[in-house]
């Protein structure tokens, strides 16, 4: 199992949630409104007047063998406009109920 | 769910929503009442009361102040004038706006009826009407007729005034110059004597013959007779058989001792339409009153009703004020359908899109629309300023929805679909969106909280404005995200564009000026202090150049029609005073093609009083009334044909006085200076209005110099000696009632006939009651029974006595009035206040300047402190908005120098600064600030971000060029028509268009220039440099 957190700029929702369904992925955790910034030139995303654009953040945890295929479809997705901007990190689950 | 969000997601709802709104917008306009100006005239109830045979001064002591006594406690009321003259008083009496006249006349009927009881007897009862004399008739038609003329009162009573008045509005209709029938019997005094007998006894014999008396029943049998003695004249020669006594056994017959005439009554006033015999009409309208709506049913009417008058009379009109009104609304509306062509074509242009053009326009008419609604609701007209106000509108509209859509395309340009484009990218400017429609909104709404005659103007202006800015705004985060989200989609690059598209035409040309404005703004940021020198001294001498302009409070409009009132000698005969007029028509048709209709009326008629409470009445006065062919087919304007027609008059040298003046439908007042002279003392004040006229007709542009108090009129008075007439058993009352009998004549009886009754008349014959030893032939019957002459109990002596007394505010005054020509009202009134302070006072004498002078005195006034209340407002929603002190101040800077632009547009068109020009004026403060704010808002965010401050200013500046140009475009060219217009009601709105047009186009550049230089002054520190202050609190990492 791993956890796969997707922070997307609000104006990818509907791409992300057509990425879930695609792949067959129904478990996620999504937060519709998150802040950020990109660690090298990423604009940041505050919601506020000077930066008014807003991110959001999904966490889904998955089988090994899909990660591969969701990151891909990560980075197809950015490809379209990197301005926009998605980022995906992965990480192992020691345990779960 | 958000706003947008919704709206995106629900776009039926969406669009049923507008639709709704559209409708009921469309039902509105359909509903709306058409006018000149918003409703600005004081609600006025005028009450007439006649006395007959009363002096102007009798009436005043007698009626007038009485009257006015009572009615000066009444609810609301502003100001009571009066007019007292031979045998009418006139007190008008002016209440506050938006008083309920009907209750108001409820309230005078009562004030009224107390005092009723101690007015004299003769008075009769007091007559309300619900207008102001000051007032011009809407409508006036000229009938003629053939053989029905001396049958026309009648007929135009029944079949015309009765019907007309229904119509909802009108105040009163009046027929002027109509011959009246009467049965009059003229006596021989000599004869008279002979017989023995009197005036009052042939009276008495005909009212005692002219009865049909029901006597009782009589029972015969079974059947019950009603018995009735018939005695009333079956026809008029029937009168002149009556026995009136008989002496020695011989009968006496009326014919023995009178001529009976039943014919029309002796007219003291010829009414000439183009020449020709006739009678004219007046319509009034109630005050408040629609024109445009009265007209029209009276039209409506009027063509149905004329088809049962008697096919020899004819009705036609000379004048109807709403066809003026109309024909300026419609010009207008034209002027704004260019404006919204010329909207869609700078948003195309600035845009290149037709998608996204048409999301934009469609903000426009829904915006408009629902101020539409506003004015359906709030009781409002189609007029002049609701449509200005939208005119301006149209350009700042638009502002909202560009923002959304600009935004919303550059996240579809960056990949996302259109309808997650929709939603996020408003929600990220919807905020800032709302702020900078706040700042409108905060310039224009105090505009609603002013009150008097300025104030229902920039009320109207002020809501307008603030309905269709927070309409679009509500547009522009609703409906525009929905359809950015339906009909926008990603535009593929072309890799070689056509040869005429819009990327290789026009955006290169573009942003050729983006690159020219980068530059510029660079070099002015480098070169601060020439620019900050440089506009002060465009201030300063905008400033100097302001101090030569001339004002007025309304722009005056050629309607095409004048009134001419000839004055000839005191004195004058009718006869002479027809004579006069016929040579006046000659002239003017001589001399004047632009002429299409004259209507003479000279002479007075003798029981027309209601006449002159609008005009002038007397023998030797003579009217007219002239229509002009439209203002397209003739060269010179009214007021230059008034000119020459004042010349051609003063040719004539039996014209001691005359006026001609232009009939303005639009308001009351019109355009003169009026010096009013308070003081009780008529002789005083008399010599004092001369000697003012004279000097003020020394000042070059001063026209139509008059006094208010018409010249002293000879009058015959009979002095009366107490102690003759005690021996002879008479008083005062006895010899008066028997003068009045035999010179005015005894109303001895009616005369029926079909259904109408007429007057039976007993006088003497008129060659023994027409000079002064004629009045001293009457005998009188004392109460001996024997007969006196007059001249045996007092003296007939001839006097000068004034014929019309004015009162305000319950006290005499004497008006002298002044019209400018080729001059402003302004620098009249100026001069005319030198001219009164050269002249010594006397102490019991007050002296003020009024008119419309003082309506402009009082508007500008008025402006000046809404100029006040706006910037302090503004200032308020500025500095919190971006919570700073100093920013609003740079943005104010921006504001002077709108009104250089102004004073120099209205400088260099020798256009007069008036209320009109003044409101576009104000209208740009808001536009400069939204520019002004948008801009600053910009670089603050650029400053934010991160970037050096010349950087930030000229990246700010270069993004918001296009749009601040479009709005300049859209304003400017919307402007344009009204500014270059010709035709009806042109003269009233031009000033608008050419102040705003001047004004826009120079804070245009001010705001793209001078705004970013303060700025760099001012802004030393940016937002990242507060940040740094807050940190450099934060120690504990060098702990």
């Amino acid at each position: 199992m791993k956890a796969i957190f997707i922070a997307y700029n609000q104006a990818h929702t509907e791409k992300v949630e057509f990425v879930l369904d695609t792949l067959e992925i129904r478990g996620f955790t999504q937060w519709s409104t998150v802040m950020g910034r990109g660690s090298v030139d990423g604009e940041p995303r505050m919601g506020t007047h000077t930066w008014p654009e807003q991110n959001s953040a999904m966490l889904i945890i998955i089988e090994d063998s899909k990660v591969d295929a969701v990151l891909d479809a990560v980075r197809k997705l950015d490809k379209i406009n990197e301005e926009v901007g998605i980022r995906a990190f992965v990480w192992n689950i020691e345990q779960s109920m | 769910m958000s706003i947008y969000g919704s709206s995106v997601k629900k776009p039926i709802t969406t669009l049923m929503i507008f639709i709704a709104v559209i409708v009921f917008g469309l039902y509105s306009v359909s509903r709306l009442p058409v006018d000149l100006y918003p409703e600005i005239e004081f609600p006025a109830i005028t009450v007439l009361t006649t006395y007959p045979g009363a002096s102007a001064q009798d009436i005043e002591i007698n009626v007038t102040e009485p009257i006015e006594d009572a009615l000066n406690v009444v609810d609301d009321l502003k100001e009571i004038t009066s007019t007292s003259r031979d045998n009418l008083s006139i007190v008008t009496l002016e209440f506050e706006f938006e008083t309920d006249l009907s209750e108001a006349a409820n309230n005078v009927r009562d004030a009224i009826s107390t005092v009723d009881r101690t007015l004299p007897e003769e008075v009769d009862d007091p007559i309300i009407f619900k207008f102001n004399t000051s007032m011009f008739p809407i409508q006036m038609f000229a009938i003629t007729a053939d053989q029905s003329y001396e049958g026309l009162e009648k007929i135009l009573e029944e079949k015309l005034i009765n019907p007309l008045n229904r119509v909802d509005g009108i105040g009163s209709i009046q027929v002027i110059g109509a011959p009246k029938r009467e049965v009059a019997i003229e006596l021989d005094p000599r004869r008279l004597e002979a017989y023995n007998m009197t005036v009052e006894q042939i009276g008495n014999i005909l009212a005692a013959e002219n009865m049909n008396l029901p006597t009782g029943n009589i029972e015969m049998g079974m059947i019950d007779y009603p018995l009735r003695v018939e005695g009333e004249f079956k026809s008029s020669d029937f009168i002149r058989d009556i026995v009136i006594g008989n002496i020695n056994g011989q009968a006496i017959y009326l014919k023995d001792v009178a001529t009976v005439r039943d014919s029309i009554r002796d007219m003291t006033m010829d009414e000439k339409i183009n020449s020709k015999n006739g009678v004219r009409m007046m319509v009034m309208k109630q005050s408040g009153a629609n024109t445009v709506k009265i007209s029209k049913e009276l039209n409506e009417r009027m063509a149905e009703l004329k088809k049962s008058l008697p096919s020899d009379v004819e009705v036609s009109v000379i004048f109807d004020s709403s066809d003026f009104i109309s024909g300026s609304i419609n010009n207008l509306s034209q002027t704004l359908i260019f404006a919204l062509i010329f909207v869609v074509l700078v948003v195309l242009f600035f845009l290149g899109r037709w998608r996204a053009t048409f999301i934009i326009i469609l903000t426009i008419p829904i915006s408009l629309i629902v101020s539409f609604i506003y004015l359906q609701i709030s009781g409002n007209s189609i007029n002049i300023i609701s449509l200005s106000a939208l005119s301006i509108a149209i350009g700042m509209v638009v502002d909202d929805a560009i923002v959304v859509l600009e935004n919303i395309t550059k996240h579809i340009e960056r990949g996302s679909s259109p309808r997650e484009a929709a939603i996020y990218a408003t929600n990220e400017v919807w905020l800032a969106v709302i702020v900078t429609t706040l700042t409108v909104v905060a310039v224009f709404f105090p505009m609603t909280m002013i009150t008097g005659l300025t104030g229902v103007m920039f009320r109207q202006l002020g809501w307008i404005v603030t309905i269709t800015v927070t309409t679009s705004t509500l547009v522009a985060i609703t409906l525009t995200p929905m359809l950015s989200s339906r009909l926008l989609r990603l535009r593929t690059k072309k890799k070689q564009p056509g040869r005429f598209s819009y990327d290789r035409t026009i955006l290169p040309w573009l942003d050729k000026l983006d690159n020219f404005y980068e530059r510029t703004l660079s070099w002015s940021l480098y070169h601060k202090k020439v620019i900050i020198l440089g506009s002060a001294a465009i201030l300063v001498g905008s400033i100097f150049l302001a101090s030569g302009l001339q004002t007025e409070f309304m722009p005056q409009s050629d309607e095409g029609r004048f009134t001419i009132a000839i004055e000839l000698k005191s004195g004058t005969s009718v006869d002479q005073s027809i004579e006069i007029a016929r040579k006046v028509d000659q002239i003017l048709w001589d001399n004047f093609p632009e002429i299409d209709l004259i209507a003479t009326s000279a002479g007075a008629d003798d029981q027309g009083s209601f006449m002159s409470m609008f005009m002038a009445t007397g023998s030797n006065v003579i009217n007219y009334n002239v229509r002009l062919i439209d203002q397209k087919e003739r060269e010179r304007s009214v007021w230059d044909i008034e000119e020459a027609v004042r010349t051609e008059l003063a040719k004539i040298p039996e014209i001691t006085d005359y006026t001609v003046q232009s009939g303005n439908s639009g308001m009351m007042g019109g355009n003169n200076v009026e010096v009013e002279i308070y003081g009780y003392d008529i002789n005083l004040t008399t010599r004092l209005a001369n000697q003012l006229a004279d000097s003020i007709r020394t000042i070059a542009g001063a026209r139509e110099v008059s006094i208010s108090r018409e010249d002293e009129k000879p009058e015959l008075r009979v002095e009366l000696d107490r102690e003759k007439l005690a021996a002879n058993g008479l008083n005062t009352a006895m010899v008066s009632t028997a003068l009045y009998n035999r010179v005015e004549g005894l109303t001895a009886t009616k005369y029926r006939e079909t259904g109408e009754e007429y007057d039976v008349i007993i006088r003497f014959k008129e060659e023994f009651r027409n000079s002064i030893t004629d009045i001293e032939n009457i005998s009188l019957q004392n109460s001996f029974g024997q007969f006196v002459k007059l001249g045996e109990l007092g003296e007939v002596v001839e006097y000068y006595s004034p014929p019309n007394i004015e009162r305000k505010r319950r006290e005499r005054l004497v008006k002298v009035s002044a019209t400018p020509y080729k001059i402003s009202l302004g620098v009249l009134a100026e001069q005319i206040q030198q001219k009164i302070n050269q002249v010594e006072l006397p102490r019991e004498v007050m002296v003020e300047v009024g008119g419309a002078y003082e309506d402009q005195q009082e508007g500008f006034m008025d402006l000046g402190l809404l100029l006040v209340l706006s910037l302090v407002l503004v200032y308020l929603v500025m500095a919190s908005q971006f919570e700073s002190l100093k920013m609003p101040f740079i943005i104010m800077f921006s504001i002077p120098f709108a009104f250089s632009g102004v004073i120099l547009a209205l400088f260099i068109t020798n256009t007069t600064l008036s209320i009109i020009a003044a409101l576009g004026a104000v209208m740009l403060i808001g536009i400069v600030v939204k520019n002004a704010i948008v801009l600053v808002d910009y670089i603050n965010l650029m400053r934010d971000r991160g970037y050096e401050l010349d950087k930030a200013i000229t990246l700010s500046g270069k993004s918001r060029l296009r749009p601040v140009l479009m709005t300049a475009f859209t304003t400017v060219l919307g402007m344009l028509p009204l500014a270059l217009s010709t035709g009806d009601g042109s003269e009233i709105w031009s000033p608008m268009g050419i102040s705003v047009i001047g004004g826009l186009i120079a804070s245009t550049i001010i705001t793209m220039v001078i705004v970013p230089v303060v700025y760099k002054l001012f802004a030393t520190r940016g937002e990242r440099d507060k940040q740094k202050e807050v940190r450099a609190q934060f120690s504990f990492l060098n702990d």
